[in-house]
């Protein structure tokens, strides 16, 4: 616990959470734009709407900011050489986990807000569609989920490479792999950690090519990959958690 | 002076993998652009056109002036970090060369990502197995995307020279090409410094004309390039160095 609250405390002044407003507040005029003009169809299904179209910027944005948040935590210390001086205090597994939660509190925040506004979105805009409580909190868990899940690999990187260009690298390239592979089979989907919101995401997006008509509907929950990710989840967290540890520094 | 600041530049950068970046991404786009191309090659029919726009749609928008943010960032990081700025502030080296020197260095990246971007999309076609010749535009489209992707570079770099951090200014890349989209629906691109890669490199209608006349291009991005030159060289000559 105070590993935790001592990450906060280094971090009290470095205002992490304006890029990531500005980044949410992007996300959010997108939102605002893509739902300006909605007709009676799209408001029966606007929350559906929403959380497709959320979704997809998610796999564009969100890399980016567990990216710029793992970076900017970690390259505190690159740049303060404080590794030593706080090994000699604290194990370094902990200081990788204490660092981790810390900047999974920010994302669980992004994510918090992300919800919040697509129902004050739903209310302003007056969709029809009834109210779906189970999907929302749904889409507010695998969000975080599937970020805090990007973000144990950008904190390893973050941490292992004092050159913050390798981890960015990554995030961007990862950012591009997932929002092309949402054009992609499901079995490809489900191959690169990036597109999993995506792959986990509660709507589809039914279209007939006779019709040219895109109807959305709600899917049930894919354990299968949900499982997955929690394997590799598990498999990255320790796998960087013990990078880190033998780290010579 | 301006050619040893120059070589300045390229010594720092000698041992670096940062040209890393730049030929990776391209390649993704190329191999997962075919692969969706040829899945849907029913309908997208307009051959080497179609499959240009598939290469290029995403990369234009949102991951190359990241990826160009990214670069910028780093040719300030090694002032920014270890005292730097001290020993380069004392050099009898004036603050247009340190910002050209820098410039210089970011356009020559981006001049052969362009390159190779090309080298890709052509491979590409030749695999997928296009008929017709090569489109006669592709020079103009990556030389045009060349000159975006420079004013790109002008702006990050100004935006890494005032911001110490790191991220921050790759955030605001990223933002910026988002918020490029809306300036594109709205017939403003040229206008705006985060379009001009995606309007020069025709992105989503590599068929037709730019969506703005080459005046207007040129004089938006020559309009960017020298605000970006003047605020660095302003904040150079009058804000005292921060180290850390």
């Amino acid at each position: 616990m105070k590993g935790i609250l001592l990450e906060f405390y280094k971090i009290r002044r470095r205002k992490i959470w304006v890029i990531i407003l500005v980044l949410l507040g992007v996300q959010c005029l997108w939102g605002l734009w893509a739902f300006r003009d909605m007709n009676e169809k799209k408001l029966s299904q606007g929350y559906m709407q929403c959380l497709y179209h959320f979704t997809v910027l998610n796999t564009i944005m969100m890399p980016m900011v567990a990216a710029i948040t793992a970076s900017k935590i970690c390259d505190l210390e690159h740049k303060g050489q404080t590794f030593k001086l706080l090994m000699t205090v604290m194990p370094a597994g902990k200081l990788f986990d204490a660092k981790f939660i810390c900047a999974s509190m920010y994302m669980v925040a992004v994510g918090a807000a992300q919800m919040i506004f697509i129902i004050v979105l739903g209310k302003a805009a007056g969709f029809t569609e009834p109210f779906p409580p189970g999907y929302l909190f749904y889409y507010f868990v695998i969000t975080i989920f599937v970020t805090v899940v990007i973000l144990s690999i950008q904190q390893a990187f973050s941490l292992l490479f004092s050159n913050q260009m390798v981890s960015f690298v990554i995030g961007i390239t990862g950012s591009f792999a997932g929002l092309f592979s949402l054009f992609l089979p499901r079995n490809i989907q489900r191959g690169i950690l990036w597109s999993y919101y995506g792959v986990l995401m509660p709507v589809r997006m039914n279209w007939d090519s006779q019709t040219r008509i895109a109807d959305l509907q709600y899917i049930p929950v894919d354990w299968s990959s949900f499982w997955l990710l929690t394997g590799l989840f598990a498999v990255i967290y320790f796998t960087g958690r013990r990078c880190f540890i033998r780290k010579e520094r | 002076m301006l050619w040893n600041v120059i070589r300045g530049e390229q010594m720092k950068l000698r041992r670096s993998p940062v040209w890393l970046a730049f030929f990776i991404l391209p390649v993704l786009p190329a191999f997962m652009g075919t692969f969706n191309y040829l899945q849907n090659i029913e309908i997208l029919k307009e051959g080497w056109y179609s499959l240009w726009t598939q290469h290029t749609l995403f990369t234009c928008y949102f991951f190359l002036p990241a990826t160009i943010a990214v670069y910028c960032s780093y040719l300030f990081r090694l002032e920014h970090t270890n005292h730097n700025w001290n020993c380069v502030m004392t050099l009898p080296v004036s603050a247009l060369h340190i910002y050209l020197a820098k410039l210089i260095m970011a356009s020559a990246m981006v001049v052969m990502t362009q390159l190779w971007v090309g080298v890709l999309f052509i491979l590409s076609g030749k695999m997928s197995g296009l008929s017709g010749p090569v489109p006669p535009e592709l020079t103009e489209w990556l030389v045009y995307g060349a000159i975006g992707g420079i004013v790109i570079c002008g702006i990050q770099l100004s935006i890494s020279l005032i911001i110490r951090s790191f991220a921050v200014p790759v955030g605001i890349a990223m933002a910026g090409g988002i918020l490029g989209i809306g300036a594109l629906s709205k017939g403003v691109g040229a206008f705006y410094p985060y379009t001009l890669l995606s309007l020069g490199m025709r992105a989503n209608s590599p068929g037709g004309s730019m969506a703005c006349s080459q005046v207007q291009f040129m004089a938006g991005s020559l309009f960017y390039l020298i605000i970006s030159a003047v605020i660095a060289i302003l904040w150079l000559s009058n804000t005292d160095v921060t180290t850390e």
